[in-house]
């Protein structure tokens, strides 16, 4: 911030008559300062021989009214007032030939007084047609190919051999294009058995309108176990969450006491310094004074500490011994549980039950979102029933293909995103209002 | 020391690729790489490490081989999706320019290849690309099916374009036409969901879901982009696979397409299907349009010229008849049906006896050709008319007629045309009393026919019937599916039935096992009525199937279940009693019998049937033993075995017999209730 200061007067800070008292010396006429008094007398003899006491002449003498402007300015404030604008400067640096016109106008106005035709407007583009090229633009189109009827049977004819009849023997054979071996493979289906899930799995007889007794409560029952196992996780989530949030709030409560605590500690160590410790006199204890060893005890110590020693190392041996024991059985366990494994992977990839209505989806997921739940495909009770006139179709197959698709792995599994993230604007202040100085 | 290889120059690095990556290397927008990648077939992978792929310090989460994407550089659709961009380019440049109605020219001229000079992109080499033999394509037309019915009973949205969804209409229709000349229906199952499809088309089974009619609601988290682009490529799948078909049995592609019948509902009779060559087949076409005489009527034909034309035709059958009995076509032996061959399948028999069911060949023992041939159908307006017209021509009905309401292209809209046979109703038997006097004049329904009333010498049915009979490849009885009558339960054909489980649709000796029906005999015998040794579970259960004979309803069991626990009570002293062995009880049977036999002074009467009934006990305990053999032999198999595998065995073993039982108990309750019937038959 620059200094303030103003133009007229002393400018040193204000400060007291430096003539300290009248006693002494310095009291003396010939010593006292009057050096102010005389200075102000001069200026008025000054002002006087000028042609007057300014205080006593009217503002109108004093003043006039400045028509020309500053000269000095323009130096002072250079870098705001003469630069002008980039843009000004740039189109300045422009040639002075004009412009071709880019953009298709109406002829001039001025006519020939012959009444001109009515001007059809043939390329008139509609709002509708406008709208629709700027999705265009923006890389929204529809479809890329045309999709005709079929006129041939593309399994009929031979795969294209290329017999060339004219050939130049002099140039290089080029290479017929060949599929690599990757784009054969089948995708990776998201079942956790890792097997191909059809695309259209067998409907069993739960799935009828009009199902058997049996099988639709089987059913029933199956998908009541499973909402319920559900429902009962999703309030285990809650409950773990209370607890959780609970025990955070008691930690802080914690700290805030301790911290309190501390606080106090200051004033409460004061109890130990008014003397209110007790039985301070009984502490101390009498230090046994330190003999020295006969022969027979260094033997003792020795033989103690030999042994001592000899039963660690064997229990250090004892514990290794162990260990590799341990590591043979794990290594057991594990060759079991991968051959348990396997035996559990061929018992399933024969069972032929499979139908791929219901599988357990893998845990690694393909992709950065989570798979869609499948929809409930089931019908109440109350709401069963006989009649194909009566019935309320269940589920969504537009959601079921899509997860299907998902599921087979031939798509990644995408999040509509309704809206785009907008860039972050941040709003400050310029600061060069700032930037000014006083003289 | 060997060579220091630098990282992420060999191995996973260098096989994958990132998403990012790819869209990078082939110069196109992420949209666009996901489009191609669908067409062509190119899948997300996983490589084994993902930190080893990716060279990112975030997480890369989708993957592609590099060779796919080597080889997707070579692909011609590429360019296409170049020249989109610039277009694109164009286009931007011309509106900020405020050119727009050079923009507009620039759209308008890319989709002409006339003016561009640029040829029309189809999806046409892909197809055999991924397809390289008909027989692949038909094994993935699964979901193609499924899809392309789907989206033609969606509403046209801006998402899902109404040009699209009449293109999936039209090659639907076709490919139900191939399906209803070459009889290649096999089953039908009505599901909640909607329904599904079995069709055999060479020795490939495929099986599509179609939605109920109008029942789509479109959710919003699904991509139609991503579902478009599926839909563009099996539009073209299924209009080659279409033409190969049709083709295949002589018939002309595409079929003729009637605009005007289509407007007005039609359905499958706006299309007119012909045969390839008509001089050599001219009863072709006739035969599958709606109503042997729609067609001639439909175009003029002068019947003069028809009726030369008709000579010349007899003339050059005559000379080469026995050369057109050799190509016999499917739409010819739908004609003349005298060279039909007995083309039977064989059957698979278990080798040894208790060995596994085999899956039969699907096509029944009777003509899918034949079902319906006979019969004339009229479908009430509140019946579902398009699955049913499928299903009925499909299986041989030529004359479906149907109510105005449901669309052109019936074979007669008249309820009381007398050549009905069949009429397929699903609306409730309403009791009301209806005065003779006044026929109601609002009431549509009135003017044909009171409620209730019935057109003399014609079967009313429910529409199951035509499902159910078409699953299980005979005609049921109609007696069952009679409007008003609560429906037996619609199995679904695609569950197969395994060795010892509970079949509803069989008789009852034909699935049970040895030991039931001995013991079923025995206690038939000792105790007159109810021998069952877990008689208490049964009544448990009984109540439950007193629901589901009636009408499914759970909720309202219980009132039945205070009748049942009456007869619980009344039965109950006597059941006591009775030891639940067998022997035991038969031992106590004989003796009384004989005891009375000695009180009134007569010979022991059931010396023969008694002969018969020690028989059956010592077959019983033959049996009994052979079992505890067996068990013990298995027992000491386990032995053998670690005691994993001994555990997972038993698991096994547990759930097998679990699900034994079950079946069991419901032969057994299956049992009871026929026994009830003759008892009531008898009396």
């Amino acid at each position: 911030m620059p200094v303030q200061r103003s133009r007229v007067g002393n400018p040193d800070a204000p400060a007291q008559y430096n003539q300290p008292g009248r006693k002494g010396k310095k009291a003396w006429r010939k010593n006292v300062d009057v050096s102010q008094v005389v200075e102000g007398l001069d200026e008025l003899n000054k002002q006087i021989i000028k042609g007057g006491v300014i205080a006593e002449k009217k503002s109108s003498e004093l003043f006039t009214l400045d028509v020309v402007g500053d000269s000095a300015l323009p130096k002072k404030f250079s870098k705001h007032v003469k630069k002008g604008l980039k843009c000004d400067e740039i189109i300045a640096q422009r040639s002075a030939v004009p412009v071709v016109p880019m953009r298709k106008r109406a002829g001039d106005k001025t006519t020939d007084g012959v009444l001109p035709v009515k001007r059809q407007r043939t390329q008139y583009i509609t709002h509708k047609e406008l709208t629709r090229l700027k999705k265009v633009a923006d890389g929204h189109h529809d479809s890329t190919v045309a999709v005709v009827d079929a006129t041939y049977d593309v399994w009929a004819e031979p795969m294209p051999t290329e017999e060339e009849v004219e050939k130049f023997n002099f140039l290089p054979e080029a290479k017929p294009l060949k599929a690599p071996d990757t784009l054969r493979q089948q995708p990776i289906s998201l079942a956790a058995n890792g097997k191909a899930i059809p695309a259209v799995p067998k409907p069993k007889g739960g799935h009828s309108y009009n199902p058997d007794f049996t099988d639709y409560q089987d059913r029933l029952i199956e998908e009541s176990e499973k909402a319920v196992e559900a429902e009962r996780k999703r309030l285990e989530a809650i409950e773990e969450e209370r607890i959780r949030e609970e025990a955070r709030a008691k930690s802080a409560a914690e700290a805030d006491a301790a911290e309190a605590r501390a606080e106090m500690s200051e004033w409460e160590d004061d109890s130990a310094w008014e003397g209110l410790e007790s039985g301070g006199e009984e502490l101390t204890t009498k230090a046994k004074r330190a003999q020295r060893k006969t022969q027979a005890q260094r033997n003792k110590i020795k033989r103690r500490k030999e042994e001592e020693r000899k039963a660690k190392h064997e229990a250090a041996m004892k514990k290794k011994a162990a260990q590799v024991e341990q590591i043979k059985q794990l290594a057991a366990e594990v060759e079991e549980k991968e051959r348990q494994r396997a035996l559990e992977k061929t018992e399933m990839s024969d069972g032929s039950e499979d139908d791929g209505n219901d599988f357990e989806i893998r845990r690694r997921q393909l992709g950065k979102y989570k798979l869609p739940e499948k929809d409930l495909e089931l019908v109440l009770p109350d709401e069963l029933q006989d009649s194909l006139r009566l019935l309320k179709p269940e589920g969504s197959l537009l959601k079921d293909r899509y997860r299907n698709m998902l599921i087979q792995g031939k798509i990644e599994s995408r999040r509509h995103i309704p809206f785009h993230k907008e860039a972050k604007t941040t709003i400050t202040e310029k600061w060069s209002y700032k930037d000014f100085s006083m003289d | 020391m060997g060579k220091i290889k630098r990282k992420g120059q060999t191995g996973q690095a260098k096989n994958y690729l990132t998403r990012t990556a790819a869209v990078k290397k082939l110069q196109i927008s992420l949209p666009d790489f996901r489009k191609l990648c669908i067409w062509k077939g190119i899948y997300p992978r996983e490589p084994r490490n993902k930190k080893k792929v990716s060279k990112s310090a975030t997480a890369s989460t989708t993957f592609y081989y590099t060779k796919d994407i080597q080889y997707l550089l070579h692909e011609p659709l590429l360019n296409k999706f170049r020249e989109q961009k610039v277009l694109e380019k164009k286009i931007s440049r011309a509106l900020g320019r405020g050119d727009l109605s050079d923009a507009a020219r620039f759209e308008r001229d890319a989709a002409r290849p006339d003016k561009t000079g640029k040829p029309r992109y189809t999806l046409n080499h892909v197809i055999r690309e991924r397809y390289p033999t008909f027989v692949d394509a038909l094994r993935d037309l699964d979901d193609c099916l499924s899809m392309l019915f789907l989206f033609a009973n969606l509403p046209s949205t801006s998402a899902v374009p109404a040009k699209m969804i009449a293109r999936c209409e039209r090659l639907c229709m076709e490919f139900q036409h191939y399906l209803i000349v070459s009889h290649g229906l096999r089953k039908s199952f009505l599901s909640i969901k909607g329904i599904y499809y079995q069709a055999s088309i060479q020795g490939e089974d495929i099986l599509w879901l179609v939605p109920y009619k109008f029942n789509q609601r479109i959710v919003g988290d699904i991509d139609f982009r991503i579902m478009g682009t599926f839909v563009e490529f099996y539009m073209t799948l299924l209009g080659f696979v279409n033409y190969r078909l049709y083709t295949g049995i002589g018939l002309k592609y595409p079929p003729k397409f009637d605009q005007t019948k289509d407007d007005m509902a039609a359905e499958l009779g706006a299309f007119a299907i012909e045969g390839v060559n008509m001089a050599t087949d001219p009863n072709a076409p006739k035969a599958i349009a709606s109503g042997e005489t729609a067609p001639t009527k439909a175009h003029g034909v002068d019947p003069k010229v028809q009726a030369a034309v008709d000579k010349i035709v007899r003339q050059l059958k005559q000379d080469d008849s026995d050369k057109a009995a050799d190509e016999a076509t499917a739409a010819e032996t739908e004609v003349d049906d005298e060279d039909k061959i007995d083309d039977s399948i064989d059957k698979f028999e278990p080798v040894a006896p208790g060995g596994d069911i085999l899956p039969q060949p699907s096509s029944g023992s009777s003509d899918p050709a034949e079902l319906f041939s006979n019969f004339t159908f009229y479908l009430s307006r509140e019946t579902p008319r398009q699955p049913l017209e499928f299903i009925l021509r499909a299986f041989g009905c030529k004359r479906i007629g149907w109510d105005n309401v449901l669309g052109e292209g019936s074979f007669t809209t008249d309820e009381s045309d007398p050549s009905i046979t069949h009429q397929i109703v699903d609306r409730p038997v309403v009791q009301a009393v209806v005065d003779p006097e006044d026929d109601g004049e609002d009431n549509q329904t009135s003017q044909k026919l009171t409620a209730n009333q019935r057109y003399p010498g014609r079967t009313y049915v429910q529409p199951q019937w035509v499902w159910d009979s078409v699953n299980d490849g005979e005609l049921k009885s109609p007696e069952l599916y009679a409007p008003g009558a609560s429906l037996p339960p619609h199995l679904s054909p695609f569950v197969q039935t395994k060795q010892g489980q509970y079949d509803p649709t069989l008789p009852l000796d034909a699935q049970e096992t040895e030991k039931e029906a001995l013991d079923a005999e025995i206690g038939d015998k000792g105790e007159g009525q109810s021998g069952d040794e877990d008689e208490d579970e049964e009544e448990e259960e009984e109540e439950e199937e007193e629901g589901s004979d009636n009408d499914m309803d759970v909720g309202s069991a219980n009132d039945d279940s205070e009748e049942e626990e009456v007869d619980d009570a009344e039965g109950g002293s006597g059941d006591e009693e009775e030891d639940s062995d067998g022997e035991e009880a038969s031992a106590a049977l004989q003796r009384q019998a004989e005891l009375e036999a000695e009180i009134s002074g007569k010979p022991v009467k059931s010396k023969q049937v008694d002969a018969k009934l020690k028989s059956k006990l010592s077959a019983r305990k033959e049996l009994e033993k052979k079992a505890k053999e067996e068990a013990e032999d298995l027992e000491r198999a386990k032995g053998m075995l670690s005691k994993k595998k001994r555990k997972l065995f038993e698991q096994m073993q547990y759930t097998n017999n679990k699900k034994s039982a079950e079946d069991l108990k419901l032969r057994s309750k299956r049992r009871k209730h026929e026994k009830e019937q003759q008892a009531k038959s008898k009396a």
